[in-house]
């Protein structure tokens, strides 16, 4: 009896303390935040225009990646985690296991836990709109790291590697290599997407045929399966399973009779799928595009199984947008940029950055400030 | 003469918590006869076998054994069928999704180097089915087997464990005629081939069919043995010596005035559900007036339960044609709760499975089969259930500290005014009672025996099925029996007994009256 | 002791996954440094959660008829884009493609309770094979690419009460309007309850438990009001919330207060005797199957308000949530037992898991691997308390012996 009364005492002490602390007046970083481009229809959000408010230094900065599946995102959470702090910020870093609604949450918890700039690495760039609105009312600054953040407003700038380029360079790789692998042609080649969830898949998949698309036409590349268009090739959720069974399906339907010569990837996970998957069947290995230079790709590039990869230097990537953050910080807002991009609600600041080709032959000079890569090439 | 004995048993005793099971049974079997046991339903004739196979070990019972001359004790069923004995029971314990060969040695595999050797167990097994008369694929499923044959299967794996004593509890009580026939002619057939047999049974004409001697139980005790001819058995003997009971005052005293007749079921016929051919209700006919009291009598597997089950609301078996009449007007009864809908209230005889939600509080289930009673608007009125619930509890006399409590704190008898006053709930016009004392004390019995008189003098129709005969004859004012799904007779109970009874209820050859 | 038991009820034990819960909050608000409990925090809790509290009603019914639901992920998923896909393709109005997802959950469920009540097939099967047919159709249907949603759906996945009236309240006007009306509906259910008993009963309840009953109801209703509504200017008690709040209201009528509701225990508790009594068994499942697939179906356009997108694997493993607050709030598998509010109590422990932990920057992968414990604490602790012979931890927390329990706990609901 007594214990109960005692327990709801605590009770509604421990909850009346924490009352102390809400209150309207909670909204007090409101008076700090960016001009909200397009407002996010809450008639009294506080859209204060100090543009240049900046914050303090040891402000609180969240970072919320898709998943730590693959090497370049448990790369970019460890760069983020020792070059924020080493900049004197307090760092939040959260991976949402590929699942959107477990992002969204994560990003509500950085602004609860007051987090002044929020970067974001989608899981699906679509698919964060209300969460990220509801960060910019709150006064956070929002920055997408590697994909672009769609159909929102809540979105103040996007560091990412061109994409379309990127698209581009793995075609224009992929050329060389059958040029230098396989001889003369005509060539038969096949076409890989990434995931259609990454708005990025879709642009990779532009640019390489742009390259691509003239010489099918002039016939010196023939796609045996008759698979060109975007959702055919495109394997969901970058799955190299996925990719390795679709392989294996299109060398037992189209290739029995037939050499394959090369096959457009686009990163280097479904690169090394296709590859065993050309093994396994006993042809020979094609000339082939890849993306991220993963160490296990960055080998068999240096060994002649995978012709080429992109590097996309995590460092490089992460680099920018610290800049952007310590920006901020100062109070300088957003760096100039050249680049605007729609994304289906406004136009977003790009900082795109320049990826590398990776050849067996440039891969030395390519990594030379990487001592990590350098040491795999033996 | 002592060496001609196979088996006997010697004033076993077992007793059960609370109930005396066996008291004193005395059993001969001699070599190669078919020797049958016959006693009411509760007699103790299926304990007696569970003794002698072993399921009840040696010592947990008193008295001996004595089996082709030595003294046996079994500790388990392993090691009477070591010694060659073997039950075939009543309800068939074979795996469905396994085949012939599969289930005739199950747990008797033939291994070769540590496998199983197939081959030669299908060729056993030809050789097995060959001896009953079974001319299947070794290979077949069970399941796709009819009754007759997997009883037939059940024997051919009794013969290969080479027995020699052969007990078979109620063989023919799933079976229809024709399969009936059949086993009958193939235990004449294991006969001749020097295997014993004992069977179980309360089908007069079968024992008389084919028995060489036979034993009477009643209450635990043996009444009498015989031998006799097969084909000359004296039928009458056998029921005076199986009910062969004085009736004790154990029901209240009741004046009963029958009123009009409300209640008329006529050519009711069903199907066995499971045994496609077999019906378990023959053109049954039968009628109950406002404020009387008729019994149901009928052995086991007669089809007393499937009749009412069919009634009420078509929920046991298929339907092949009938009429039911309330108060003149015929009825349609497509789902159970049209019946109920109708006046028509069943309590089941399965009180655990079938009677009750055991996770339901008292309260609850009162009003289960009547929520309408309890509606305020379109929503259930906790307060009108919890008076429903209150005035139950003080009319059937429940013995609870709250009606919230769960059914499962109740006792048995308990329990069983919990389910009646469910059904009384439902203000039935015809109140169908199947077994409602089973498993309950006697003085909860007597507690129920007062209830259905209070529903009879409401002017109900109480319909009162029940395997206790003394119970029918005294709390009905007529009875009908059933035998194998016909309705066989009925009497007044005034000038109703036991014998007469037992008679109707174990004779196919008369036809209804 | 018996004093506690006039104002709170007999069975105190359902009161342990509530104390649990809220000790659960003030942990992780002192732990987080008092990030927990903060107006925008709970308004996350609410809306970031609703949709699979949602489907954890539905869920709740159907394991309560001893079936299981593995398809309302992709239910929840497929009719999400069929909505968006409507509209942005199709050109429906918004409203009209909300109409359409949400017909065809219903047709989703109807097929379902199709093979589940007329067939006989285990809904574990059933819903297996439309987990599979409508994840792919997800697929098939948007080509792996999201679609935007309708702009006006954001307000019933993510949106906030309008602000307006007064201003020195210092709160949203519209969330103090809902605890106005909330406290006031408290008193009135009270007040009817006990004019009630004392109409039908002749022994006269107190009026001071239900006093107290009042004060504690407006206290918690009161401080809540408060705690959602003074959040930032423009948020409030949270849209999603109040159609949560509403879905359980309506479910936890039709569960505990209807004819339904209790054929749907009968059934769950003992199939053959429920038919005995009169339940349409097959209409039962039917219902409960079919409602279940309208919730996801509700579930899944609330999460493409909420998402701003219909994405190719929304509702992935949804159904694994729904199941383990079920669970957490102590169903039973084998079916009878369980409640609409001791899941959604279930369902918020998950939730406030979830929130405190990310709280306190602990990765997903953890979370996960707590989460699995929590589940299987909850559920040994509901298994251990039901064991016969063992005095409750509710019990021994209230300081009470089980002998006193036995006499005292029936008996003095009348005196």
């Amino acid at each position: 009896m007594k214990k109960l009364f005692a327990l709801l005492l605590a009770l509604v002490m421990v909850l009346s303390m924490t009352a102390c602390g809400g209150g309207r007046t909670e909204s007090a970083p409101a008076a700090t935040t960016p001009a909200a481009p397009a407002d996010s229809g809450n008639a009294a959000a506080p859209a204060a225009p100090a543009a240049a408010g900046g914050f303090e230094a040891g402000a609180t900065i969240g970072v919320s990646l898709p998943w730590l599946g693959t090497q370049n995102w448990k790369e970019a959470e460890e760069m983020f985690k020792t070059e924020l702090e080493a900049a004197g910020f307090k760092p939040i870093i959260q991976a949402a296991d590929n699942k959107v609604p477990t992002q969204q949450q994560q990003i509500e918890s950085m602004i609860q836990n007051g987090a002044k700039v929020i970067v974001v690495g989608p899981i699906d760039g679509t698919q964060l709109g209300a969460v990220l609105e509801e960060a910019k009312a709150a006064g956070v600054y929002v920055i997408g790291y590697d994909r672009l953040l769609e159909n929102t407003t809540g979105v103040d700038g996007v560091v990412q590697f061109g994409s379309v380029k990127t698209g581009e360079l793995q075609a224009q790789a992929l050329l060389d290599g059958l040029k230098e692998m396989k001889g003369e042609g005509p060539w038969n080649i096949e076409l890989f997407g990434g995931g259609p969830a990454d708005p990025n898949a879709p642009n990779f998949f532009k640019g390489a045929m742009s390259v691509l698309q003239p010489l099918i036409d002039d016939g010196t590349l023939t796609v045996v399966s008759g698979q060109t268009d975007f959702t055919q090739c495109a394997t969901m959720d970058w799955d190299n399973s996925k990719a390795q069974a679709r392989m294996d399906s299109l060398l037992s339907g189209f290739y029995s009779d037939k050499e394959i010569h090369g096959v457009l990837s686009p990163n280097d996970g479904i690169a090394r799928a296709i590859i065993t998957s050309c093994e396994q069947a006993g042809q020979e290995i094609p000339a082939i595009s890849g993306l991220d230079a993963e160490n296990e790709s960055v080998e068999w590039v240096w060994s002649g199984r995978q012709y080429s990869t992109i590097a996309k230097p995590t460092d490089a990537l992460v680099a920018q947008t610290i800049e952007i953050i310590k920006s901020l910080q100062a109070g300088n807002g957003m760096p100039a940029t050249d680049v605007q991009v729609n994304n289906g609600k406004i136009d977003v600041l790009v900082y795109e950055l320049p990826p590398v080709v990776v050849t067996k032959d440039n891969a030395k000079e390519v990594f030379a400030n990487d001592p990590g890569r350098l040491a795999l090439l033996k | 003469m002592e060496d001609s004995i196979i088996l006997q048993m010697r004033e076993i005793v077992k007793e059960f918590p609370g109930v005396r099971a066996l008291d004193g049974v005395t059993l001969e079997v001699r070599r190669g006869e078919i020797h049958s046991i016959c006693g009411e339903n509760g007699a103790g004739k299926s304990t007696l076998m569970k003794v002698l196979s072993g399921v009840y070990p040696y010592g947990s019972y008193e008295g001996q054994i004595f089996y082709m001359g030595e003294e046996a004790k079994f500790k388990n069923i392993k090691e009477s069928e070591n010694a060659g004995i073997v039950i075939i029971h009543q309800e068939l314990t074979m795996i469905p999704e396994l085949s012939i060969t599969e289930n005739i040695f199950m747990g008797n595999e033939i291994v070769k180097h540590g496998l199983i050797d197939w081959e030669e167990a299908r060729h056993r097994t030809m050789e097995l089915m060959e001896r009953v008369g079974l001319n299947l694929n070794p290979n077949t499923l069970i399941k796709n087997l009819g009754v007759g044959q997997q009883q037939l299967v059940e024997i051919a794996k009794a013969l290969s464990k080479n027995v020699k004593l052969l007990i078979l509890d109620e063989p023919t009580s799933a079976l229809n005629e024709a399969d009936s026939a059949n086993l009958l002619e193939l235990m004449r057939g294991l006969k001749s081939k020097g295997i014993t047999c004992i069977m179980i049974s309360h089908k007069l004409n079968e024992i008389a069919a084919i028995s060489d001697a036979v034993t009477v139980i009643r209450d635990g005790r043996t009444v009498e043995t015989y031998p006799v001819e097969a084909g000359h058995v004296d039928e009458d003997r056998i029921i005076s010596s199986m009910v062969g009971r004085a009736i004790e005052n154990r029901y209240p005293p009741h004046e009963s005035h029958p009123g009009e007749i409300i209640f008329e079921v006529s050519d009711w016929c069903v199907e066995d559900p499971n045994v496609p051919g077999r019906m378990v209700c023959k053109n049954s006919e039968f009628h109950v007036r406002a404020g009387e009291v008729v019994g149901f009598a009928g052995l086991m597997g007669a089809g007393r339960t499937e009749l009412m089950r069919s009634i009420f609301g078509h929920n046991y078996g298929v339907f092949h044609g009938g009429t039911v009449k309330m108060k003149g007007q015929e009825l349609s009864l497509p789902s159970v709760s049209a019946a109920i809908e109708a006046g028509i209230a069943y309590v089941p005889e399965d009180r655990k499975n079938l009677g009750l939600n055991l996770l339901d509080s008292i309260r609850m289930t009162i009003v289960s089969a009547n929520l309408k009673a309890i509606l305020r608007g379109r929503l259930l009125d906790s307060d009108k259930e919890l008076q429903a619930a209150e005035q139950s509890r003080k009319a059937l006399r429940v013995k609870t500290s709250s009606v919230d409590a769960g059914v499962t704190t109740l006792s048995g008898g308990n329990q069983q005014k919990v389910v009646l006053g469910k059904w009384m709930f439902t203000e039935p016009e015809v109140l169908i009672l199947d077994e409602p004392t089973r498993g309950i004390d006697v003085g909860a019995k007597y507690e129920i025996y007062r209830l259905i008189h209070e529903m009879a003098d409401q002017g109900k129709a109480v319909i009162l099925v029940s395997s206790e005969l003394p119970e029918l004859l005294g709390m009905s004012d007529r009875i009908y029996t059933i035998c194998e799904g016909s309705i066989t007779g009925v009497i007044d109970s005034k000038d109703a007994d036991q014998e007469k009874l037992m008679r109707l209820m174990t004779t196919t050859s008369d036809t209804k009256s | 002791m018996n004093k506690i038991k006039k104002v709170l009820g007999d069975d105190l034990h359902k009161y342990t996954m509530v104390i649990a819960l809220i000790a659960l909050i003030v942990f992780f608000n002192i732990a987080s440094g008092g990030k927990m409990i903060t107006p925008s925090n709970f308004q996350n809790l609410l809306s970031g959660n609703a949709y699979v509290l949602i489907l954890a009603i539905g869920m709740l019914m159907v394991i309560v008829i001893g079936q299981i639901d593995l398809s309302v992920g992709s239910v929840a998923g497929f009719c999400g884009m069929v909505m968006a896909i409507a509209f942005q393709k199709w050109n429906f109005p918004w409203w009209a493609a909300v109409l359409l997802g949400m017909g065809i959950g219903v047709l989703v469920g109807a097929w379902n309770g199709f093979w589940v009540a007329k067939m006989g097939i285990p809904g574990f099967i059933t819903t297996l094979g439309s987990m599979m047919i409508f994840r792919g159709a997800v697929i098939w249907i948007s080509h792996s690419i999201s679609v935007p949603a309708p702009s006006e759906l954001k307000w019933f996945g993510a949106g906030h009460l309008p602000e307006w009236g007064p201003a020195f309240t210092g709160m949203n006007n519209s969330t103090l309007l809902l605890g106005i009306f909330a406290i006031a509906f408290v008193i009135y259910a009270q007040l009817r309850q006990h004019a009630r008993v004392n109409e039908l009963h002749t022994n006269k309840d107190p009026l001071w438990p239900v006093v107290i009953r009042i004060v504690l109801g407006t206290g918690v209703i009161g401080y809540l009001t408060w705690l959602f509504g003074t959040g930032r200017p423009g948020t409030s008690f949270p849209i999603p919330g109040l159609i949560l709040v509403v879905l359980v209201m309506i479910y936890h009528t039709i569960t505990q207060k209807t004819r339904f509701g209790r054929h749907i225990y009968a059934v769950g508790g003992n199939k053959n005797a429920a038919a005995l009594s009169g339940v349409n068994v097959q209409k039962t499942y039917f219902l409960t199957m079919l409602n279940m697939s309208f919730l996801a179906a509700l579930a899944g356009i609330m999460f493409v308000g909420r998402s701003t997108a219909a994405g190719p694997s929304d509702g992935t493993s949804w159904e694994m949530d729904a199941i383990a607050s079920v669970y957490i709030g102590g169903a039973a598998v084998s079916g009878g037992v369980g409640t609409i509010m001791a899941t959604m109590v279930g369902g918020m422990m998950m939730a406030v898991l979830n929130s405190g932990l990310m709280l306190l920057g602990v990765g997903a992968d953890k979370t996960q691997v707590i989460k699995g414990l929590v589940l299987m604490a909850a559920v040994a602790f509901d298994v251990y308390n039901k064991r016969p012979g063992h005095v409750s931890i509710t019990k021994r927390l209230f300081n009470m012996s089980s002998a006193e329990n036995k006499e005292g706990s029936p008996a003095d609901k009348k005196s």
